[in-house]
Protein backbone atom coordinates (compact mmCIF):
# COMPACT_ATOMS: atom_id res chain seq x y z
CA UNK A 1 0.00 0.00 0.00
CA UNK A 2 1.54 3.17 -1.01
CA UNK A 3 0.87 6.32 0.82
CA UNK A 4 -0.96 8.46 -1.50
CA UNK A 5 -3.73 5.98 -2.03
CA UNK A 6 -4.19 5.19 1.42
CA UNK A 7 -6.87 5.68 3.82
CA UNK A 8 -4.69 7.41 5.58
CA UNK A 9 -3.85 10.23 2.85
CA UNK A 10 -7.75 10.38 2.39
CA UNK A 11 -8.28 11.04 6.07
CA UNK A 12 -5.76 13.73 6.23
CA UNK A 13 -7.24 15.28 3.29
CA UNK A 14 -10.40 15.37 5.44
CA UNK A 15 -8.91 17.14 7.76
CA UNK A 16 -7.50 19.95 5.37
CA UNK A 17 -11.11 20.23 3.92
CA UNK A 18 -12.43 20.89 7.73
CA UNK A 19 -9.44 23.31 8.44
CA UNK A 20 -9.68 24.63 5.14
CA UNK A 21 -13.31 25.05 5.46
CA UNK A 22 -13.49 26.93 8.89
CA UNK A 23 -10.45 29.07 8.32
CA UNK A 24 -12.28 30.38 5.33
CA UNK A 25 -15.67 30.78 7.28
CA UNK A 26 -13.80 32.89 10.37
CA UNK A 27 -11.71 34.80 6.81
CA UNK A 28 -15.16 35.73 5.59
CA UNK A 29 -16.65 36.77 8.71
CA UNK A 30 -13.71 38.84 9.57
CA UNK A 31 -14.24 40.77 6.37
CA UNK A 32 -17.73 41.01 6.19
CA UNK A 33 -19.19 38.76 3.82
CA UNK A 34 -21.67 36.92 4.00
CA UNK A 35 -21.80 32.93 3.22
CA UNK A 36 -25.13 31.82 2.25
CA UNK A 37 -25.37 28.09 1.39
CA UNK A 38 -25.32 28.63 -2.40
CA UNK A 39 -22.03 30.64 -2.04
CA UNK A 40 -20.41 27.58 -0.26
CA UNK A 41 -22.09 24.99 -2.93
CA UNK A 42 -20.05 26.66 -6.01
CA UNK A 43 -17.04 27.16 -3.28
CA UNK A 44 -17.17 23.23 -2.83
CA UNK A 45 -17.74 22.75 -6.94
CA UNK A 46 -14.99 25.01 -7.33
CA UNK A 47 -12.65 23.04 -4.70
CA UNK A 48 -13.48 19.64 -7.16
CA UNK A 49 -12.59 21.40 -9.99
CA UNK A 50 -9.13 22.90 -8.12
CA UNK A 51 -8.42 18.66 -6.96
CA UNK A 52 -9.21 17.56 -10.27
CA UNK A 53 -6.87 19.70 -12.34
CA UNK A 54 -3.88 19.34 -9.89
CA UNK A 55 -4.79 15.26 -9.97
CA UNK A 56 -5.31 15.25 -13.42
CA UNK A 57 -1.38 16.89 -14.18
CA UNK A 58 -0.32 14.26 -11.63
CA UNK A 59 -1.82 11.30 -13.09
CA UNK A 60 -0.83 12.33 -16.35
CA UNK A 61 2.96 12.92 -15.42
CA UNK A 62 2.45 9.65 -13.65
CA UNK A 63 1.58 7.45 -16.48
CA UNK A 64 4.15 9.39 -18.62
CA UNK A 65 1.62 11.02 -20.61
CA UNK A 66 3.31 14.47 -20.23
CA UNK A 67 1.62 16.12 -23.31
CA UNK A 68 -1.70 15.13 -21.52
CA UNK A 69 -0.21 17.08 -18.36
CA UNK A 70 0.99 19.97 -20.29
CA UNK A 71 -2.69 20.58 -22.75
CA UNK A 72 -4.83 19.27 -19.43
CA UNK A 73 -3.39 21.34 -16.89
CA UNK A 74 -3.60 24.61 -19.43
CA UNK A 75 -7.03 23.86 -20.25
CA UNK A 76 -8.15 22.28 -16.68
CA UNK A 77 -6.30 25.29 -15.05
CA UNK A 78 -7.80 27.96 -17.18
CA UNK A 79 -11.25 26.73 -16.34
CA UNK A 80 -10.05 26.36 -13.01
CA UNK A 81 -8.37 30.43 -12.23
CA UNK A 82 -11.35 31.55 -14.53
CA UNK A 83 -13.82 29.91 -12.33
CA UNK A 84 -11.90 31.46 -9.28
CA UNK A 85 -12.14 34.89 -10.85
CA UNK A 86 -16.03 34.53 -11.08
CA UNK A 87 -16.35 32.73 -7.85
CA UNK A 88 -14.08 35.42 -5.98
CA UNK A 89 -16.80 38.02 -7.44
CA UNK A 90 -19.65 35.78 -6.43
CA UNK A 91 -18.16 35.52 -2.79
CA UNK A 92 -16.71 39.44 -2.23
CA UNK A 93 -20.61 40.76 -2.63
CA UNK A 94 -22.07 42.01 0.68
CA UNK A 95 -25.85 40.84 -0.43
CA UNK B 1 -10.53 39.03 32.56
CA UNK B 2 -12.69 40.39 29.66
CA UNK B 3 -9.98 41.68 27.33
CA UNK B 4 -8.04 38.68 27.84
CA UNK B 5 -10.84 36.21 26.77
CA UNK B 6 -10.92 38.23 23.50
CA UNK B 7 -6.92 38.17 22.79
CA UNK B 8 -7.62 34.41 23.69
CA UNK B 9 -10.39 33.90 20.88
CA UNK B 10 -8.85 36.52 18.48
CA UNK B 11 -5.91 33.85 17.99
CA UNK B 12 -7.71 30.96 17.80
CA UNK B 13 -9.46 32.65 14.70
CA UNK B 14 -6.16 33.88 13.38
CA UNK B 15 -4.83 30.32 13.64
CA UNK B 16 -7.63 28.42 11.63
CA UNK B 17 -7.16 30.85 9.45
CA UNK B 18 -3.57 30.28 8.60
CA UNK B 19 -4.48 26.58 9.70
CA UNK B 20 -7.19 27.00 6.35
CA UNK B 21 -4.81 28.40 4.42
CA UNK B 22 -2.31 25.96 4.80
CA UNK B 23 -4.52 23.05 4.85
CA UNK B 24 -5.19 24.29 0.86
CA UNK B 25 -1.96 24.01 0.05
CA UNK B 26 -1.29 20.82 1.34
CA UNK B 27 -4.25 19.35 0.07
CA UNK B 28 -3.79 20.99 -2.78
CA UNK B 29 -0.71 19.20 -3.02
CA UNK B 30 -1.60 16.06 -1.88
CA UNK B 31 -4.46 15.86 -4.63
CA UNK B 32 -1.34 15.97 -7.08
CA UNK B 33 0.75 13.57 -5.32
CA UNK B 34 -2.24 11.48 -5.44
CA UNK B 35 -2.81 11.30 -9.14
CA UNK B 36 0.92 10.94 -9.70
CA UNK B 37 0.68 7.90 -7.46
CA UNK B 38 -2.22 6.78 -9.64
CA UNK B 39 -0.73 7.32 -12.49
CA UNK B 40 2.18 5.19 -11.89
CA UNK B 41 0.82 2.63 -9.56
CA UNK B 42 0.84 -0.49 -11.40
CA UNK B 43 -2.62 -1.98 -9.71
CA UNK B 44 -4.16 0.16 -12.35
CA UNK B 45 -2.86 -1.94 -14.79
CA UNK B 46 -5.80 -3.48 -16.22
CA UNK B 47 -6.63 -6.83 -15.26
CA UNK B 48 -4.02 -7.37 -13.14
CA UNK B 49 -4.88 -6.80 -9.50
CA UNK B 50 -6.15 -9.95 -9.08
CA UNK B 51 -6.82 -13.27 -10.11
CA UNK B 52 -10.13 -13.87 -8.50
CA UNK B 53 -12.38 -12.41 -10.39
CA UNK B 54 -12.61 -8.92 -8.91
CA UNK B 55 -11.22 -7.18 -11.77
CA UNK B 56 -14.60 -8.21 -14.02
CA UNK B 57 -16.36 -5.95 -11.68
CA UNK B 58 -18.48 -3.91 -13.99
CA UNK B 59 -22.00 -4.92 -13.68
CA UNK B 60 -23.26 -6.81 -16.56
CA UNK B 61 -26.36 -7.39 -15.46
CA UNK B 62 -27.45 -3.71 -16.15
CA UNK B 63 -26.11 -3.84 -19.35
CA UNK B 64 -27.44 -7.12 -20.36
CA UNK B 65 -29.83 -7.49 -23.50
CA UNK B 66 -31.89 -10.32 -24.63
CA UNK B 67 -30.05 -10.08 -28.10
CA UNK B 68 -26.75 -9.58 -29.46
CA UNK B 69 -26.03 -6.04 -30.88
CA UNK B 70 -24.72 -7.92 -34.37
CA UNK B 71 -27.56 -8.25 -36.63
CA UNK B 72 -28.54 -11.08 -38.84
CA UNK B 73 -29.18 -9.43 -42.58
CA UNK B 74 -29.12 -12.17 -44.88
CA UNK B 75 -28.34 -16.20 -45.38
CA UNK B 76 -25.82 -16.56 -42.98
CA UNK B 77 -23.14 -19.73 -43.50
CA UNK B 78 -20.12 -20.63 -41.66
CA UNK B 79 -16.55 -19.30 -42.59
CA UNK B 80 -14.00 -21.57 -44.48
CA UNK B 81 -10.94 -21.58 -42.59
CA UNK B 82 -8.88 -22.84 -44.96
CA UNK B 83 -8.95 -19.33 -47.22
CA UNK B 84 -11.05 -17.18 -44.95
CA UNK B 85 -8.89 -17.53 -42.13
CA UNK B 86 -5.55 -15.67 -42.69
CA UNK B 87 -3.53 -17.96 -40.97
CA UNK B 88 -4.45 -21.17 -42.97
CA UNK B 89 -4.85 -19.07 -45.96
CA UNK B 90 -0.83 -17.89 -46.35
CA UNK B 91 1.04 -21.18 -45.37
CA UNK B 92 -0.82 -23.00 -47.83
CA UNK B 93 -0.07 -20.45 -50.40
CA UNK B 94 3.71 -20.41 -49.55
CA UNK B 95 3.63 -23.70 -49.95
CA UNK B 96 2.05 -23.99 -53.51
CA UNK B 97 2.98 -20.80 -54.67
CA UNK B 98 5.44 -21.36 -58.00
CA UNK B 99 5.80 -18.26 -60.29
CA UNK B 100 5.98 -19.89 -63.36
CA UNK B 101 2.88 -21.42 -62.57
CA UNK B 102 1.21 -18.34 -61.03
CA UNK B 103 -2.26 -18.90 -59.97
CA UNK B 104 -2.89 -21.87 -61.95
CA UNK B 105 -0.63 -23.56 -59.67
CA UNK B 106 -2.66 -23.66 -57.01
CA UNK B 107 -4.90 -25.79 -55.32
CA UNK B 108 -8.94 -25.92 -56.50
CA UNK B 109 -9.94 -23.80 -53.11
CA UNK B 110 -7.29 -21.61 -53.54
CA UNK B 111 -7.81 -20.85 -56.98
CA UNK B 112 -11.47 -20.38 -56.20
CA UNK B 113 -10.88 -17.71 -53.43
CA UNK B 114 -8.31 -15.84 -55.02
CA UNK B 115 -10.04 -15.77 -58.18
CA UNK B 116 -12.92 -13.91 -56.25
CA UNK B 117 -10.23 -11.84 -54.30
CA UNK B 118 -7.64 -10.83 -56.17
CA UNK B 119 -6.58 -8.30 -53.88
CA UNK B 120 -6.10 -10.70 -51.22
CA UNK B 121 -3.41 -12.59 -53.53
CA UNK B 122 -1.68 -9.05 -54.43
CA UNK B 123 -1.44 -8.67 -50.27
CA UNK B 124 -0.32 -11.99 -49.31
CA UNK B 125 2.64 -12.54 -52.49
CA UNK B 126 3.79 -8.96 -51.40
CA UNK B 127 4.03 -9.78 -48.27
CA UNK B 128 5.86 -12.81 -49.08
CA UNK B 129 8.04 -11.66 -52.02
CA UNK B 130 8.67 -8.18 -50.98
CA UNK B 131 7.55 -7.63 -46.97
CA UNK B 132 9.74 -10.57 -45.57
CA UNK B 133 13.02 -9.77 -47.32
CA UNK B 134 13.16 -6.75 -46.17
CA UNK B 135 11.66 -7.33 -42.94
CA UNK B 136 14.79 -9.93 -42.65
CA UNK B 137 17.89 -7.52 -43.47
CA UNK B 138 15.80 -4.71 -41.58
CA UNK B 139 16.58 -7.10 -38.62
CA UNK B 140 19.69 -7.27 -38.91
CA UNK B 141 20.02 -3.76 -39.17
CA UNK B 142 18.04 -2.15 -36.92
CA UNK B 143 17.40 -5.59 -34.74
CA UNK B 144 19.70 -4.89 -31.92
CA UNK B 145 17.59 -2.34 -29.59
CA UNK B 146 14.51 -4.96 -29.61
CA UNK B 147 16.61 -8.39 -28.26
CA UNK B 148 14.65 -7.89 -24.81
CA UNK B 149 11.66 -7.46 -26.22
CA UNK B 150 12.08 -10.61 -28.55
CA UNK B 151 13.68 -12.40 -25.82
CA UNK B 152 10.76 -12.01 -23.18
CA UNK B 153 8.39 -12.74 -26.08
CA UNK B 154 9.56 -15.74 -26.46
CA UNK B 155 9.86 -16.87 -22.91
CA UNK B 156 6.00 -16.00 -22.45
CA UNK B 157 5.50 -18.08 -25.55
CA UNK B 158 8.27 -21.00 -24.12
CA UNK B 159 5.61 -23.06 -21.90
CA UNK B 160 3.03 -24.19 -23.80
CA UNK B 161 0.57 -27.31 -23.60
CA UNK B 162 0.31 -29.52 -26.64
CA UNK B 163 -1.60 -28.81 -29.56
CA UNK B 164 -4.86 -30.72 -29.95
CA UNK B 165 -4.31 -32.68 -33.51
CA UNK B 166 -7.03 -35.65 -32.97
CA UNK B 167 -10.49 -35.58 -33.72
CA UNK B 168 -13.05 -34.50 -30.96
CA UNK B 169 -14.50 -37.76 -30.88
CA UNK B 170 -10.90 -38.73 -29.55
CA UNK B 171 -10.02 -35.55 -27.72
CA UNK B 172 -12.71 -34.18 -25.92
CA UNK B 173 -13.55 -37.36 -23.34
CA UNK B 174 -11.68 -38.36 -20.28
CA UNK B 175 -11.26 -41.91 -20.70
CA UNK B 176 -11.14 -45.31 -18.05
CA UNK B 177 -7.81 -46.25 -18.90
CA UNK B 178 -8.68 -49.83 -18.28
CA UNK B 179 -11.98 -49.82 -20.33
CA UNK B 180 -11.36 -46.86 -23.00
CA UNK B 181 -14.93 -46.25 -22.60
CA UNK B 182 -15.45 -42.15 -21.43
CA UNK B 183 -15.59 -41.78 -17.90
CA UNK B 184 -19.44 -41.47 -16.72
CA UNK B 185 -20.99 -37.79 -16.14
CA UNK B 186 -21.58 -36.81 -12.68
CA UNK B 187 -24.84 -35.84 -11.93
CA UNK B 188 -24.57 -31.70 -11.32
CA UNK B 189 -27.31 -30.31 -9.37
CA UNK B 190 -28.27 -27.56 -11.77
CA UNK B 191 -26.56 -25.15 -14.47
CA UNK B 192 -26.30 -21.92 -12.03
CA UNK B 193 -24.66 -23.45 -9.38
CA UNK B 194 -22.23 -25.47 -12.09
CA UNK B 195 -21.74 -21.98 -14.19
CA UNK B 196 -21.21 -20.22 -10.86
CA UNK B 197 -18.62 -23.14 -9.92
CA UNK B 198 -16.82 -22.60 -13.83
CA UNK B 199 -16.51 -19.15 -13.31
CA UNK B 200 -14.67 -19.26 -10.15
CA UNK B 201 -12.43 -22.10 -10.98
CA UNK B 202 -11.51 -20.33 -14.30
CA UNK B 203 -10.24 -17.00 -11.90
CA UNK B 204 -9.17 -19.46 -9.69
CA UNK B 205 -6.70 -20.69 -12.44
CA UNK B 206 -5.62 -17.02 -14.00
CA UNK B 207 -8.27 -15.88 -15.77
CA UNK B 208 -9.51 -12.58 -15.97
CA UNK B 209 -12.50 -12.77 -17.71
CA UNK B 210 -15.10 -15.45 -18.05
CA UNK B 211 -18.02 -15.59 -19.99
CA UNK B 212 -20.92 -18.57 -20.83
CA UNK B 213 -22.54 -19.12 -24.02
CA UNK B 214 -24.93 -21.54 -26.01
CA UNK B 215 -22.47 -22.39 -29.03
CA UNK B 216 -24.32 -20.87 -31.79
CA UNK B 217 -23.34 -23.17 -35.14
CA UNK B 218 -22.64 -20.44 -37.09
CA UNK B 219 -19.38 -19.23 -35.20
CA UNK B 220 -17.93 -23.13 -35.84
CA UNK B 221 -15.67 -23.35 -39.07
CA UNK B 222 -17.20 -25.19 -42.11
CA UNK B 223 -13.97 -26.38 -42.99
CA UNK B 224 -11.13 -26.70 -40.45
CA UNK B 225 -8.07 -24.96 -40.21
CA UNK B 226 -5.14 -27.73 -40.62
CA UNK B 227 -4.12 -29.27 -38.04
CA UNK B 228 -6.78 -29.68 -35.53
CA UNK B 229 -7.48 -33.28 -36.17
CA UNK B 230 -10.16 -32.91 -39.04
CA UNK B 231 -10.23 -33.62 -42.95
CA UNK B 232 -9.23 -30.58 -44.47
CA UNK B 233 -11.72 -31.10 -47.27
CA UNK B 234 -14.65 -31.98 -45.57
CA UNK B 235 -17.04 -30.14 -43.95
CA UNK B 236 -17.03 -29.74 -39.71
CA UNK B 237 -19.54 -32.32 -38.64
CA UNK B 238 -20.31 -30.26 -35.59
CA UNK B 239 -19.98 -32.80 -32.46
CA UNK B 240 -23.06 -32.66 -30.40
CA UNK B 241 -21.21 -31.99 -27.35
CA UNK B 242 -19.87 -28.98 -28.08
CA UNK B 243 -23.03 -27.37 -27.01
CA UNK B 244 -21.73 -24.59 -24.82
CA UNK B 245 -19.01 -22.55 -25.14
CA UNK B 246 -16.79 -21.00 -21.91
CA UNK B 247 -14.42 -18.21 -22.82
CA UNK B 248 -11.51 -17.08 -21.02
CA UNK B 249 -9.39 -14.53 -21.31
CA UNK B 250 -6.19 -12.84 -19.81
CA UNK B 251 -4.91 -9.51 -20.46
CA UNK B 252 -1.75 -8.28 -22.39
CA UNK B 253 1.07 -6.93 -20.10
CA UNK B 254 0.77 -3.32 -19.78
CA UNK B 255 3.80 -1.33 -20.69
CA UNK B 256 4.96 -3.46 -23.48
CA UNK B 257 1.05 -3.21 -24.93
CA UNK B 258 1.66 0.68 -24.71
CA UNK B 259 4.79 0.24 -26.71
CA UNK B 260 3.33 -1.40 -29.47
CA UNK B 261 4.18 -2.56 -32.18
CA UNK B 262 8.29 -3.11 -31.92
CA UNK B 263 8.23 -3.93 -27.58
CA UNK B 264 4.84 -5.05 -27.21
CA UNK B 265 3.56 -9.12 -27.58
CA UNK B 266 0.29 -11.46 -28.05
CA UNK B 267 2.65 -14.56 -26.82
CA UNK B 268 1.89 -13.64 -23.14
CA UNK B 269 -1.56 -13.47 -22.84
CA UNK B 270 -1.52 -16.15 -25.42
CA UNK B 271 0.06 -18.19 -23.36
CA UNK B 272 -2.19 -17.72 -20.35
CA UNK B 273 -5.11 -18.05 -21.81
CA UNK B 274 -3.97 -20.99 -23.75
CA UNK B 275 -2.85 -22.89 -19.88
CA UNK B 276 -6.41 -21.75 -18.30
CA UNK B 277 -8.19 -23.26 -21.30
CA UNK B 278 -6.22 -26.28 -21.24
CA UNK B 279 -7.06 -26.46 -17.29
CA UNK B 280 -10.43 -25.68 -17.18
CA UNK B 281 -10.88 -28.36 -19.84
CA UNK B 282 -9.40 -30.94 -17.99
CA UNK B 283 -11.36 -29.81 -14.65
CA UNK B 284 -14.31 -30.64 -16.48
CA UNK B 285 -13.46 -33.72 -17.94
CA UNK B 286 -12.75 -34.97 -14.95
CA UNK B 287 -16.24 -34.20 -14.05
CA UNK B 288 -16.63 -36.62 -16.90
CA UNK B 289 -17.77 -34.30 -19.32
CA UNK B 290 -16.45 -33.68 -22.63
CA UNK B 291 -14.25 -30.25 -23.45
CA UNK B 292 -12.09 -29.44 -26.11
CA UNK B 293 -9.77 -26.06 -25.78
CA UNK B 294 -9.72 -23.77 -28.74
CA UNK B 295 -6.54 -21.65 -28.01
CA UNK B 296 -4.45 -18.74 -29.75
CA UNK B 297 -2.58 -18.31 -31.80
CA UNK B 298 -3.99 -20.59 -34.26
CA UNK B 299 -5.63 -23.91 -32.80
CA UNK B 300 -8.97 -23.23 -33.04
CA UNK B 301 -11.96 -25.03 -34.75
CA UNK B 302 -14.24 -22.22 -34.48
CA UNK B 303 -14.43 -18.16 -34.77
CA UNK B 304 -13.57 -16.49 -31.37
CA UNK B 305 -15.33 -13.26 -31.38
CA UNK B 306 -19.04 -13.57 -31.81
CA UNK B 307 -18.78 -16.06 -29.20
CA UNK B 308 -17.48 -13.39 -26.54
CA UNK B 309 -20.59 -11.09 -27.54
CA UNK B 310 -23.00 -14.14 -27.07
CA UNK B 311 -21.48 -14.47 -23.48
CA UNK B 312 -21.58 -10.83 -22.47
CA UNK B 313 -17.95 -10.19 -22.07
CA UNK B 314 -18.04 -7.62 -24.50
CA UNK B 315 -19.08 -6.21 -27.94
CA UNK B 316 -17.37 -6.16 -31.30
CA UNK B 317 -15.71 -2.35 -31.94
CA UNK B 318 -14.39 -0.50 -35.00
CA UNK B 319 -10.98 -2.52 -34.85
CA UNK B 320 -13.52 -6.02 -35.57
CA UNK B 321 -11.86 -7.26 -31.99
CA UNK B 322 -13.91 -7.49 -29.06
CA UNK B 323 -14.30 -4.72 -26.49
CA UNK B 324 -14.77 -5.13 -23.08
CA UNK B 325 -15.71 -3.10 -20.29
CA UNK B 326 -13.19 -3.84 -18.10
CA UNK B 327 -10.54 -4.45 -20.42
CA UNK B 328 -10.89 -2.54 -23.60
CA UNK B 329 -9.44 -4.92 -26.03
CA UNK B 330 -6.37 -5.46 -24.36
CA UNK B 331 -6.71 -9.11 -23.82
CA UNK B 332 -6.84 -12.57 -25.39
CA UNK B 333 -9.41 -14.82 -24.92
CA UNK B 334 -9.68 -19.02 -25.45
CA UNK B 335 -12.54 -20.95 -25.56
CA UNK B 336 -13.69 -24.50 -24.19
CA UNK B 337 -16.43 -26.00 -25.62
CA UNK B 338 -18.49 -28.47 -23.35
CA UNK B 339 -21.42 -30.50 -22.88
CA UNK B 340 -21.42 -29.59 -18.89
CA UNK B 341 -24.82 -28.60 -18.54
CA UNK B 342 -24.52 -24.97 -17.94
CA UNK B 343 -26.19 -21.33 -17.35
CA UNK B 344 -25.52 -19.04 -20.49
CA UNK B 345 -24.91 -15.64 -19.81
CA UNK B 346 -26.89 -12.78 -21.92
CA UNK B 347 -25.05 -10.59 -24.14
CA UNK B 348 -24.29 -6.71 -22.94
CA UNK B 349 -25.09 -3.31 -24.78
CA UNK B 350 -22.78 -0.69 -23.10
CA UNK B 351 -22.59 1.89 -25.98
CA UNK B 352 -19.67 0.61 -27.95
CA UNK B 353 -21.58 0.99 -31.13
CA UNK B 354 -22.61 4.20 -30.37
CA UNK B 355 -18.72 5.06 -29.77
CA UNK B 356 -16.82 3.28 -32.02
CA UNK B 357 -19.05 4.93 -34.90
CA UNK B 358 -17.58 8.65 -33.65
CA UNK B 359 -14.66 7.75 -32.25
CA UNK B 360 -12.41 6.07 -35.17
CA UNK B 361 -9.00 6.76 -33.24
CA UNK B 362 -7.75 3.41 -34.48
CA UNK B 363 -8.66 3.54 -37.42
CA UNK B 364 -6.83 6.69 -37.76
CA UNK B 365 -3.70 5.28 -36.03
CA UNK B 366 -3.69 1.79 -38.18
CA UNK B 367 -0.37 2.25 -39.77
CA UNK B 368 -1.91 -0.41 -42.49
CA UNK B 369 -5.16 1.28 -43.32
CA UNK B 370 -6.86 -2.30 -42.08
CA UNK B 371 -9.23 -0.76 -40.08
CA UNK B 372 -12.39 1.00 -41.79
CA UNK B 373 -13.03 4.58 -41.30
CA UNK B 374 -16.39 3.23 -42.57
CA UNK B 375 -19.67 1.59 -41.52
CA UNK B 376 -20.59 -1.82 -40.78
CA UNK B 377 -20.69 -4.18 -43.76
CA UNK B 378 -22.28 -8.04 -44.48
CA UNK B 379 -20.08 -10.55 -43.88
CA UNK B 380 -21.74 -13.80 -44.42
CA UNK B 381 -24.63 -12.57 -43.39
CA UNK B 382 -24.25 -10.94 -40.56
CA UNK B 383 -23.95 -7.01 -40.12
CA UNK B 384 -20.18 -5.98 -38.36
CA UNK B 385 -17.27 -4.27 -38.91
CA UNK B 386 -14.62 -5.46 -41.29
CA UNK B 387 -10.81 -5.92 -40.57
CA UNK B 388 -9.08 -6.10 -43.83
CA UNK B 389 -7.03 -8.59 -42.37
CA UNK B 390 -4.42 -9.37 -45.05
CA UNK B 391 -3.05 -5.44 -44.80
CA UNK B 392 -3.31 -6.04 -40.96
CA UNK B 393 -1.32 -9.07 -41.30
CA UNK B 394 1.63 -7.88 -43.50
CA UNK B 395 2.40 -5.08 -41.10
CA UNK B 396 2.53 -7.71 -38.45
CA UNK B 397 5.23 -9.19 -40.16
CA UNK B 398 6.82 -6.38 -41.24
CA UNK B 399 8.07 -4.89 -37.83
CA UNK B 400 10.75 -5.94 -35.97
CA UNK B 401 11.33 -6.91 -32.51
CA UNK B 402 8.80 -9.63 -31.80
CA UNK B 403 6.29 -8.62 -34.05
CA UNK B 404 2.47 -7.75 -34.28
CA UNK B 405 0.91 -4.49 -34.21
CA UNK B 406 -1.81 -3.95 -31.57
CA UNK B 407 -1.98 -0.59 -32.18
CA UNK B 408 -5.49 -0.17 -32.33
CA UNK B 409 -5.48 -1.93 -28.43
CA UNK B 410 -3.09 0.58 -27.25
CA UNK B 411 -5.08 3.87 -28.39
CA UNK B 412 -8.41 2.18 -28.21
CA UNK B 413 -10.12 4.90 -25.68
CA UNK B 414 -11.67 1.87 -23.74
CA UNK B 415 -8.01 -0.10 -23.18
CA UNK B 416 -6.59 2.55 -20.42
CA UNK B 417 -5.08 2.06 -17.64
CA UNK B 418 -7.17 1.20 -14.59
CA UNK B 419 -7.30 4.26 -12.40
CA UNK B 420 -9.60 6.96 -11.54
CA UNK B 421 -8.96 8.99 -14.27
CA UNK B 422 -9.65 6.70 -16.80
CA UNK B 423 -12.46 4.96 -14.95
CA UNK B 424 -14.56 8.03 -14.40
CA UNK B 425 -14.12 8.31 -18.15
CA UNK B 426 -15.06 5.14 -19.41
CA UNK B 427 -18.07 5.32 -16.65
CA UNK B 428 -19.14 8.34 -17.89
CA UNK B 429 -19.17 7.38 -21.81
CA UNK B 430 -21.14 4.20 -20.30
CA UNK B 431 -23.49 6.04 -18.55
CA UNK B 432 -24.49 9.23 -20.92
CA UNK B 433 -27.24 8.62 -22.50
CA UNK B 434 -27.25 11.64 -25.14
CA UNK B 435 -23.57 10.23 -26.18
CA UNK B 436 -22.65 13.87 -25.92
CA UNK B 437 -19.70 12.65 -23.79
CA UNK B 438 -18.13 10.44 -26.61
CA UNK B 439 -17.59 13.62 -28.90
CA UNK B 440 -15.76 15.19 -26.41
CA UNK B 441 -13.78 13.08 -24.69
CA UNK B 442 -12.69 11.26 -27.91
CA UNK B 443 -11.84 15.01 -28.76
CA UNK B 444 -10.08 15.13 -25.52
CA UNK B 445 -8.36 11.78 -26.26
CA UNK B 446 -7.03 12.57 -29.43
CA UNK B 447 -5.82 15.93 -28.16
CA UNK B 448 -4.37 14.73 -24.70
CA UNK B 449 -3.04 10.86 -25.95
CA UNK B 450 -1.35 11.81 -29.50
CA UNK B 451 0.69 8.99 -31.68
CA UNK B 452 3.48 9.31 -33.96
CA UNK B 453 2.52 9.49 -37.63
CA UNK B 454 1.01 5.92 -38.47
CA UNK B 455 3.89 5.77 -41.20
CA UNK B 456 6.67 5.82 -39.04
CA UNK B 457 5.26 2.78 -37.28
CA UNK B 458 6.78 0.97 -40.39
CA UNK B 459 10.40 -0.13 -40.89
CA UNK B 460 13.23 2.12 -42.49
CA UNK B 461 12.94 -0.24 -45.79
CA UNK B 462 9.18 0.24 -45.83
CA UNK B 463 9.48 4.34 -45.09
CA UNK B 464 8.57 4.33 -41.26
CA UNK B 465 11.14 5.20 -38.06
CA UNK B 466 10.62 1.84 -35.99
CA UNK B 467 8.34 3.66 -33.99
CA UNK B 468 6.59 2.71 -30.87
CA UNK B 469 3.39 4.34 -29.33
CA UNK B 470 5.17 4.85 -26.32
CA UNK B 471 8.50 4.47 -25.21
CA UNK B 472 9.56 1.05 -23.56
CA UNK B 473 9.09 -0.14 -19.72
CA UNK B 474 12.95 -0.14 -18.56
CA UNK B 475 13.18 -3.61 -18.51
CA UNK B 476 12.58 -3.98 -22.54
CA UNK B 477 15.29 -1.62 -23.02
CA UNK B 478 18.13 -3.63 -24.73
CA UNK B 479 20.91 -0.79 -24.78
CA UNK B 480 20.54 0.09 -21.16
CA UNK B 481 21.73 -3.78 -20.14
CA UNK B 482 23.37 -5.67 -23.03
CA UNK B 483 26.84 -4.26 -25.17
CA UNK B 484 26.18 -4.58 -28.38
Amino acid sequence: MQFFSSGLFWFLEGIFACLFIIGFKYWAEDRGYIMSFWKWLLLGIWIVLFGFTLAFVGTSLGEGEPNAALFGGIIFGLITIISAVGLWRIVIRKS
Amino acid sequence: MAGKKLKKTINRRQFLKRAGAGSAVLGGAGMGFFGYQSGKDPESYTGWETHEGAQQSFNRKRWSVDKPHYKKVGPTKRADARTEVIFSRRPSLQRQWRDETGIDGLDEVLQDYYRRNPQDLELDLYAMKEIAPKQRADMQKYGDPFTLAMAWSNAMGAVSPPRINRPPAETDFLRNRRTGEPVESMKMKSPEKTSKLIKKISHELGSTLVGIAKLNPDWVYLYPMRGRGFESDQEIDIPKHWQYAIVVGSPMSWDPMYANPTYGTSNDAYSRSRIIAFRVASFIKQLGYAARPHTPGTDYDLMVPPILIDAGLGEQGRPSIVITPELGCNFRPAIITTNLPLKPDKPIDFGVQRFCKTCKICAENCPSGAISMGGMVEVRGYLRYKLDTAKCLNFWDSTLGSMGCRICVAVCPYTRKANWLHKTARDVIINDPTGLSDTVLTALQKRFYPGPDPQKYYIPSLGGENASYRKPPWWLRSEDFIDF
